[in-house]
């Protein structure tokens, strides 16, 4: 990753793309977390409440995603200084979800760099906060 | 309408939960990651939940709802001041910090419950990460 200093704001992260969420994997979420919310499971739940023909994602992995972008950003995990989502939509089985950022502060003292982020899936938008991330 | 300001720093009973490795790996994969045996910091949220002591349903009962009543993920943050470790097991303590009456364009009228959940690895003082969850409760049509 640059080096804070050599970063700029206003800068644009590379995208963070799934090319299609797989509904498969959202079922294995919901064993995960016990969550047995019939829209993370059935497409007839999410038929019913006039939601689509697919099953929705849990916040928790959309979140995943939301981290992962700043992650590979920051160039490790370990970088990952903090991050604040807002849920706005949901994500469904079989959307493309793309996550980008842009940088909106730096401190070049502390090696840190704060993001702005924005997830959409299926073109609409998803997800949006913000993350810090130690660039050192 | 019940007001459930009365909730503000109610603490939740905690416990622990023990990161497993299968988990990890089980959670990259399903997120489309590169499998790792490794703790993505996303599993902050699984740690929390589960080291809250208390069920979705036991907090939905605390602000007088049920799963019929739509309750949604409204944010979600997270300091971190450690790394998650696989295999690691955590103490969680969990306190309610704020329940706002609010009106939103799509959600109508809703309240919006704000609890905290203080991660630390087991023998240790210092929190390894602190999670920020607000979860949105539809009121119908409530008062704003």
């Amino acid at each position: 990753m640059t080096a804070a200093r050599e970063m700029r704001v206003g800068q644009r992260t590379d995208p963070f793309v799934i090319e299609s969420v797989d509904p498969a994997r959202i079922k294995t979420v919901a064993a995960i977390l016990q969550d047995p919310t019939p829209i993370h499971l059935d497409a007839a739940a999410t038929r019913l409440l006039g939601m689509g023909d697919s099953i929705s994602a849990q916040g928790a992995l959309n979140m995943t995603w939301f981290a992962e972008a700043a992650v590979r950003f920051a160039g490790g995990r370990e970088r990952l200084v903090s991050f604040e989502v807002r849920f706005l939509d949901h994500v469904f089985g079989g959307e493309r979800f793309e996550c980008t950022g842009t940088v909106t502060a730096i401190d070049p003292d502390q090696g840190r760099v704060r993001l702005e982020l924005l997830a959409t899936s299926g073109g609409r938008p998803v997800l949006g906060g913000t993350a810090v991330v130690r660039t050192v | 309408m019940v007001d459930h300001y009365d909730l503000v720093g109610h603490r939740f009973p905690a416990g622990t939960y023990t990161l497993p490795e299968y988990v990890c790996w089980l959670w990259s994969d399903a997120a489309q990651l590169p499998p790792a045996y490794e703790a993505h910091p996303g599993l902050a949220h699984l740690i929390a939940s589960n080291g809250l002591g208390v069920s979705v349903k036991e907090i939905l009962e605390l602000m007088g709802a049920t799963t019929d009543d739509g309750v949604m993920f409204g944010e979600f943050g997270v300091e971190y001041h450690g790394t998650l470790r696989a295999g690691a097991t955590y103490e969680c303590d969990a306190e309610v910090t704020d329940v706002e009456r609010k009106r939103g364009r799509r959600a109508g009228v809703f309240d919006k419950l704000s609890f905290e959940v203080t991660i630390r690895e087991q023998g240790c003082d210092a929190p390894v990460a602190v999670c920020r969850n607000a979860w949105i409760f539809p009121r119908g049509d409530g008062d704003a």
